[in-house]
């Protein structure tokens, strides 16, 4: 188990490894001679980001943390403009902030092959939809590649480039949170000499208006090559080393991506063996040659699919065209909504064939549903020591909840549970601000107008990343129509949630010190009426500041800065440092429940028997908020010696 | 290398406790005894002090990362009520191998929510289940070993003494020795053996 970076430039063709899938894709880039890389972090994509940063200097890889998915989308494109295999990664939605760049540079083809890596979250482990990128890369007509274990992850990368190159037509590599977040046995293979030998590759941009401008005269030359290409790529992907027909059978079972991993092990575990099945790696466009191939001789097919019927309608539609006459199952058997596993496969693959499941599984959700009254929720939280947890509470105080609270996508959307309750909206990155202006103008107006009058306060809250990413238009957008709103930056110097990448604001960049860009200047420059940089870890200040920047006409910034406690306990526990710890003092203790009821750190929980509030020393992290929340000031500083 | 059809190990317990690195632990150590192996987590904000579940899975072939409900042999918990909330992962006869110290969620501090008694998440598992349910103390044992930290690697020395536990537990230690930083090798050998002793005596 050496370091991924180890691993990930293990210069070892033939060597079994254990790697997790985002690697995996990482070090199929690799080995297909990527030379750029830019991405925003986005789960479940991060860790292919995140692994590209830490070996770029070693690979000779340019790479980027760009500040959001569009801008580094038009990065990695102009590499491959440039004649360069590039790549950039995101989460689903993060395709939505890049779409307007990616639906329009489609036709314009590339040089160098162009990966784009777009990892979907069925059942939204940690997202706010589920879309199906499937269906996008149909609507722009770009082909989609899905691997069905961690080495095919790595293997279809390579051909992903291979492809792109070959047909100067970017790819969407599409994973889900299962497949980005699977481990699994991988078989490297060759490193090329560049990465080996560290060498930084460039490439050269060769004009050409008719192609790179997409003034209408040049647009309209685009789509019908569009489509004439994607005929081609159909017909390549007949032959794709990843699509496979496999075993005999009467009936036939089509499995696109993942899906594939439970069929098969639905069958396994159901113990029939004599069903036909075509393995997918190629969604988009679905291969007809190989589906007639597929389809001889079979008097009924199931397509066990996640999400959206995308290869289904495809399937159906050509069928038709055909006049075959072959009943073919999908949504009507398989779910459309959350995510694939075995189960639903074993489900969905018995009532197909009529067969009974291995074990009652109704009989299994009945009981577990019995006995889940007395199943305590757990949800994520903030951690202790939270700077979000501080800011919170400071604006809950200041505004004495009578507020309306828009936020945004981050760590602190975690403010939306008990205690705090100190988020009424969250939809998109950046979305707190449009939304806090948007309801501002709607009930009290804008501050220009005749008939403006202050109804209802609006504080909004949105991290240091998100400010950046799509934050920046949103806040000159609201300076500029004059809002009334109080937008609280909680900057924990750092983004988060993703997996401590730096950003604009930490100035740190994976090739060296970029350039630092502190928000207070930004919001200065723009107009913003009232800026003030606090420490919430300073409860009062940061309470009395936010009630001065309330009292303030128009648009109100408070920047609430203190780094990230998670990162800062990973770094001092790396150094070996000693954290201060609190405990409580039961004299003082009175059981009043303040601790509990408006702040809620996790290190503090209820001593049922003696009717104290208590800290659990593995959780403390010593920030010592407690200690300001208090009204009797039973939290205590634990002194060395004890 | 016994060989083994296919053997599934559900892990849970709160996000932060070492769970995707017990996970990994495991996951290696299979891949070292020549199995193909399947290794499920889930990253980003549920990681954030919230219920966790990860799987680990081996054998012959193994396909998918998620152990299917009803489909584990063991669940490894790290903490009481999380061992329950994933019972239904379990085979018949399967077994709850749990760490036996609770911790109190926000809710139930709150008054929102109550927290079982121990004797009712034992009752449940073994009468409603049909399983085995073994509870110990791993954080003592890893604070006498010298650090909590090493509480992950307590339960998996533990683990390693259960009833047709696939793994040896020297390839398991050959995977912690060269994933610890070097200083810490000891300490985790120490506790690693120290769980196993805890296992053969809570299981005779």
């Amino acid at each position: 188990m050496a370091k991924v970076t180890d691993m990930v430039l293990l210069n070892k063709p033939g060597e079994k490894i254990l790697l997790l899938g985002n690697h995996a894709i990482a070090r199929g880039a690799l080995e297909a001679n990527i030379a750029v890389f830019a991405a925003y972090p986005g789960t479940p994509s991060s860790e292919l980001t995140d692994t590209m940063a830490a070996v770029a200097k070693d690979a000779g890889v340019y790479m980027e943390y760009s500040t959001n998915e569009k801008v580094a989308f038009e990065t990695a494109l102009s590499a491959a403009w440039s004649g360069l295999r590039s790549m950039t990664a995101m989460k689903h939605v993060g395709l939505n902030v890049a779409a307007d760049t990616f639906m329009s540079a489609v036709g314009m083809g590339v040089e160098g092959g162009f990966v784009v890596m777009v990892a979907d979250d069925p059942s939204m482990w940690s997202s706010q939809n589920e879309q199906d990128t499937r269906v996008f890369g149909k609507f722009a007509n770009v082909p989609v590649l899905e691997p069905c274990s961690v080495q095919e992850a790595k293997d279809l990368t390579k051909y992903a480039f291979e492809i792109s190159e070959k047909f100067k037509h970017m790819v969407i590599l599409r994973t889900t949170t299962r497949s980005s977040h699977m481990r699994g046995d991988v078989v490297l293979g060759e490193l090329p000499d560049e990465i080996v030998n560290k060498v930084r590759r460039h490439g050269k941009f060769e004009k050409d208006p008719k192609r790179f401008v997409d003034i209408p005269a040049h647009s309209r030359n685009f789509h019908p090559k569009i489509l004439e290409n994607i005929e081609k790529i159909r017909e390549e992907f007949a032959n794709c080393p990843f699509n496979k027909i496999e075993g005999n059978g009467k009936v036939g079972i089509i499995a696109p991506g993942l899906s594939y991993a439970y069929v098969k092990e639905a069958l396994s575990w159901l113990n029939v063996d004599d069903v036909k099945i075509l393995k997918l790696a190629t969604p988009f466009p679905v291969p007809y040659k190989l589906v007639e191939t597929f389809l001889e001789g079979l008097e009924r097919v199931l397509i066990v699919e996640e999400l959206e019927p995308v290869v289904e309608e495809q399937i159906k539609m050509w069928a038709y065209d055909k006049g075959l006459n072959i009943p073919i199952y999908g949504k009507n058997i398989v779910p459309r909504i959350y995510e694939m596993d075995t189960k639903r496969a074993v489900i969905a693959i018995s009532k197909f064939l009529g067969i009974e499941t291995p074990i009652n599984f109704e009989e299994l959700d009945a009981k577990y549903k019995e006995i889940s009254s007395v199943l305590p929720p757990r949800p994520p939280s903030l951690c202790p020591a939270c700077p979000h947890r501080n800011s919170f509470f400071a604006i809950n105080k200041a505004t004495r909840k009578k507020a309306i609270f828009p936020s945004d996508i981050g760590c602190y959307t975690l403010g939306v549970l008990p205690p705090l309750n100190a988020v009424d909206t969250t939809v998109a990155m950046g979305g707190s601000i449009g939304v806090a202006h948007g309801l501002s103008v709607a009930i009290n107006g804008a501050a220009n107008e005749e008939t403006y009058e202050k109804k209802q306060v609006v504080v909004a809250t949105i991290g240091d990343s998100t400010f950046y990413h799509t934050g920046l238009p949103a806040i000159a957008n609201a300076i500029y129509n004059r809002s009334n709103i109080l937008v609280v930056i909680v900057d924990n110097e750092i983004t988060a949630m993703t997996g401590d990448q730096p950003n604009p604001g930490t100035g740190e960049t994976p090739h060296g010190v970029g350039k630092r860009i502190p928000i207070e200047d930004v919001v200065k420059a723009m107009g913003a009426d009232f800026v003030e940089v606090v420490n919430p870890y300073d409860i009062k200040k940061t309470t009395e500041v936010i009630k001065k920047a309330l009292e303030v006409e128009g648009v109100s910034v408070v920047v609430s800065r203190q780094v990230c406690a998670l990162y800062r306990v990973g770094k001092a526990r790396k150094n070996k440092e000693k954290l201060p710890l609190y405990k409580v003092n039961t004299d003082k203790c009175t059981g009043c429940k303040t601790c509990i009821v408006t702040f809620g750190c996790p290190a503090i929980f209820w001593d049922a028997e003696n009717k104290k509030a208590k800290i659990d020393p593995t959780m403390c992290w010593g920030c010592g908020s407690c200690a300001q929340v208090c009204p009797f000031g039973a939290f205590e500083l634990v002194k060395e010696a004890e | 290398m016994v060989a083994v059809k296919e053997y599934n190990i559900v892990i849970t317990g709160v996000g932060g406790q070492g769970i995707l690195t017990a996970a990994n632990l495991l996951g290696w150590a299979a891949l070292n005894e020549g199995y193909k192996v399947r290794v499920g987590e889930v990253h980003g904000m549920s990681q954030r002090f919230g219920s966790v579940i990860s799987y680990v899975r081996f054998g012959e072939n193994v396909y998918g990362s998620m152990v299917p409900e009803g489909k584990a042999d063991v669940i490894l918990s790290f903490e009481p009520v999380e061992a329950l909330r994933y019972v239904n992962y379990l085979k018949e006869g399967g077994l709850v191998f749990t760490n036996s110290r609770p911790i109190q969620p926000v809710q139930v501090a709150m008054g929102l929510a109550s927290y079982p008694s121990h004797e009712q998440i034992k009752d449940i598992v073994e009468n409603k289940f049909n399983a085995k349910y073994i509870s110990f103390d791993a954080e003592s044992i890893a604070k006498d070993a010298g650090n909590i930290i090493a509480t992950n690697v307590v339960l998996i020395g533990a683990l390693t003494q259960t009833p047709d536990f696939p793994l040896s537990p020297e390839s398991i230690k050959e995977v912690i020795k060269v994933s610890v930083p070097k200083k810490a090798v000891d300490l985790n050998m120490k506790a690693f053996d120290m769980g196993i002793k805890t296992a053969q005596e809570l299981l005779k």
